[in-house]
């Protein structure tokens, strides 16, 4: 018995040997803490970032990533030790943030002219808040896209729409050919419905005009308003039409919309047309990996429907925020809004630079960079609606509500559902 | 074959079949999970796992692309050493802390102790996540976040009331008479623990070790509060979701990184399985 009365003195000094082990963890001196929501090949590009800051600043990152960031940095500010850099969902959050006081206004460390000249009044309109800035653009997706097969178009016969009445004229020409026009896929897990908020706002931007759009997302205008009804139904035209969209609502509830994508490259496709933001290049490339970007793929953009609100451009982008006012931190941050910095991130990526001096070279395609011409010659810009509301309606009852309705509830419950919701989130 | 063995043999036979029936069920979501791990990525997105079924024995189907591609992720053997000090620690210190206490709350007799006993077993319906802001600004004030040491407090806390429960039952089964001869024979109360009750509570001991281990080795979000997501503290849990984009790009690598992760708590398990069926039904007969 006295064997394992020894075998315990051992266990216990393992564990306290464990214990004392020191921890890397322990951020000290010159170091810079990132938290983001990158993971695969986004981290391995913004590694490359952390590396060429370093070797410029002799400031060490520390980068922590999770998908679940909104979760985690809400509990790293309630107790006190935020990251030093973090990349924030979006104008809404931000705006949140500000409020509370937990963001450093960023004007105070960087040249506001400089980067006034850099990044452009929009990318800055969109950072700012009160009298300061917060928030920095890094680099942006846009989102106004459809994806389809030039090679296929041809064989077809199928022509590029200028306008949704040649778009609507096109879905029913494919129809009658026995053709579907349209892939969609709605389920992205927690997130699901994201989507369909991006089908939506492209469409409220082009029938309801960029000014209405931005009192929608304010709630200055109810969800029942007869504009956001117009712009639900328009979309519900095509997504509950099993003619107009593969496999029909069902499908669309079901399938992930990195997945729905591939449903052009099947042989014979099985849609024509993909409305999706820049990102899902990557996508393609992971599941059909013969598939040449810009030649067997490629994109128009999504047709005015309204003559007099133009054709404006939806878009997202990264949005990094600084929460303690270390000089460090400050030195990142005015690293990041660099053209150098960016070319780095965006070049890896496909992803759009905000800082106007980046050289198009830098772009990996000739896709990115016809993307990064849409982007600078689009007259409107419109950031995603969903990330500019407050989470509870934004990434909430907007996420759920386009499930109800491609589900075929009546589209004027749904509305008042999201109403509901608003009122008590603004 | 006669009509009365048919008669005796039919019970059987719908037993086993609704045992075998159960088991499936069971098994298909993993079996789909592990055959998903084997396919090209654009072949995941276009045809469900069972698509290879009609026909198993053609291999240029499969791949192990996803597995090399998760095990060559840089960082992978620090994050498996970061796992292995978590849940160790995460393991024996609450393990050994709960053998102690519910020692002391099941076999000694003071005041009280079953007010503490009471209150040990509350704990257990508080959620894990209602205490994470106030136990990490303690922890800022006592510099523990980001430290292993901190860490396997946090994971003591958390198993301490399930391990206790559990433990308490166990030795409550075993009987008064054996403690109370050792007393007699001038054993102390250390070396009744030591010689006593932890070699008859072995099986108990091990199916908790499991439980632990399991818990503290799948865990991601614990870490993910106490520890933070950097590369040099971060588990194995934490390193895996990361292969993953930010809008899921690359998830069919999860498939392969699960049966990665998946391989040690097997190992664990398969180890102490003949202590574990022994342990579920300790103190189940009064012997």
């Amino acid at each position: 018995m006295l064997k394992r009365s020894r075998l315990w003195t051992v266990i216990f000094f393992v564990v306290v040997g464990l214990m004392l082990a020191p921890s890397a963890a322990l951020a000290q001196g010159n170091v810079v803490t990132v938290l983001g929501v990158w993971g695969g090949q986004e981290l391995e590009a913004f590694q490359k970032v952390m590396q060429a800051f370093t070797e410029k600043t002799g400031i060490e990152v520390q980068f922590e990533g999770t998908r679940d960031l909104p979760t985690v940095l809400e509990t790293r500010l309630q107790a006190g030790n935020p990251p030093d850099v973090a990349a924030i969902p979006g104008p809404g959050a931000m705006k949140q943030y500000a409020e509370r006081g937990a963001l450093v206004d960023l004007s105070k460390h960087l040249d506001m002219d400089v980067l006034a000249a850099d990044l452009g009044p929009a990318w800055i309109e969109l950072g700012s808040y009160g009298d300061g800035f917060y928030g920095l653009m890094i680099s942006a997706d846009v989102k106004s896209l459809v994806w389809y097969r030039p090679d296929q178009f041809a064989a077809k016969g199928y022509e590029v729409p200028a306008t949704w009445a040649e778009m609507e004229a096109l879905m029913d020409q494919m129809v009658a050919n026995g053709d579907t026009p349209w892939a969609i896929g709605v389920e992205s897990g927690a997130a699901s419905g994201w989507p369909a908020t991006d089908w939506i706002e492209d469409i409220m931007l082009r029938t309801a005009g960029p000014q209405v759009y931005d009192q929608w997302v304010a709630h200055e205008i109810p969800w029942t308003d007869p504009r956001v009804k117009e712009a639900f139904e328009v979309f519900g035209k095509i997504v509950r039409n099993s003619d107009y969209v593969y496999g029909g609502p069902a499908a669309v509830l079901s399938t992930n919309f990195g997945d729905s994508v591939s449903d052009l490259f099947t042989d014979p496709p099985r849609a024509f047309m993909h409305r999706q933001a820049s990102f899902i290049t990557s996508f393609i490339r992971d599941a059909n990996p013969d598939v040449v970007i810009g030649k067997d793929v490629n994109f128009f953009l999504f047709p005015p429907i309204k003559e007099e609100h133009g054709n404006p451009m939806l878009g997202a982008g990264d949005m990094l925020a600084q929460f303690n006012d270390s000089p460090a931190a400050a030195e990142f941050m005015k690293f990041m809004a660099t053209a150098d910095a960016q070319a780095i991130w965006v070049g890896e990526l496909g992803k759009l630079g905000t800082n106007a001096k980046i050289d198009p070279a830098v772009y990996p395609d000739d896709v990115t960079r016809a993307m990064a011409e849409a982007l600078a010659q689009a007259e409107i810009f419109r950031f995603d609606g969903s990330d500019s509301m407050p989470a509870a309606v934004g990434s909430g009852a907007f996420f759920e509500a386009p499930l109800m309705y491609i589900g075929g509830e009546d589209i004027d419950s749904v509305l008042e559902f999201l109403e509901h919701a608003a009122q008590e989130a603004y | 074959m006669s009509r009365a063995k048919l008669r005796r043999m039919l019970p059987r036979v719908i037993v086993n079949g609704a045992v075998i029936l159960a088991m499936a069920l069971w098994i298909v979501p993993t079996l789909g999970l592990f055959i998903t791990s084997f396919r090209p990525a654009s072949e995941v997105t276009s045809s469900g796992w069972w698509t290879v079924l009609s026909s198993p024995l053609k291999f240029t189907q499969f791949t192990i692309e996803n597995y090399r591609s998760v095990l060559s992720t840089g960082g992978m053997t620090t994050a498996f050493r970061n796992s292995f000090i978590i849940t160790i620690g995460g393991t024996v210190v609450p393990v050994f802390v709960a053998a102690l206490a519910a020692f002391g709350l099941s076999k000694l007799h003071f005041g009280g102790r079953t007010f503490f006993y009471g209150l040990i077993v509350m704990m257990l319906v508080v959620p894990t996540q209602m205490t994470f802001i106030p136990v990490l600004r303690l922890y800022n004030k006592l510099s523990l976040s980001g430290t292993f040491l901190g860490l396997t407090l946090v994971h003591t806390g958390y198993g301490l009331p399930f391990a206790v429960f559990m433990l308490h039952n166990f030795f409550d089964a075993l009987p008064d008479d054996l403690f109370q001869a050792a007393y007699i024979d001038g054993a102390s109360v250390w070396t009744t623990f030591v010689r006593l009750a932890i070699p008859l509570s072995i099986p108990a001991i091990a199916s908790l070790v499991i439980f632990q281990f399991l818990f503290v080795w799948n865990d991601l979000l614990v870490a993910l509060i106490y520890l933070g997501g950097h590369e040099s503290v971060a588990p194995l849990t934490m390193r895996l979701s990361s292969l993953v984009g930010s809008y899921g790009q690359s998830w069919h690598l999860l498939t392969a990184a699960a049966f990665v992760s998946m391989f040690v708590p097997l190992v664990v398990f398969f180890s102490l399985q003949k202590y574990f069926v022994r342990g579920i039904l300790g103190g189940a007969v009064k012997g």
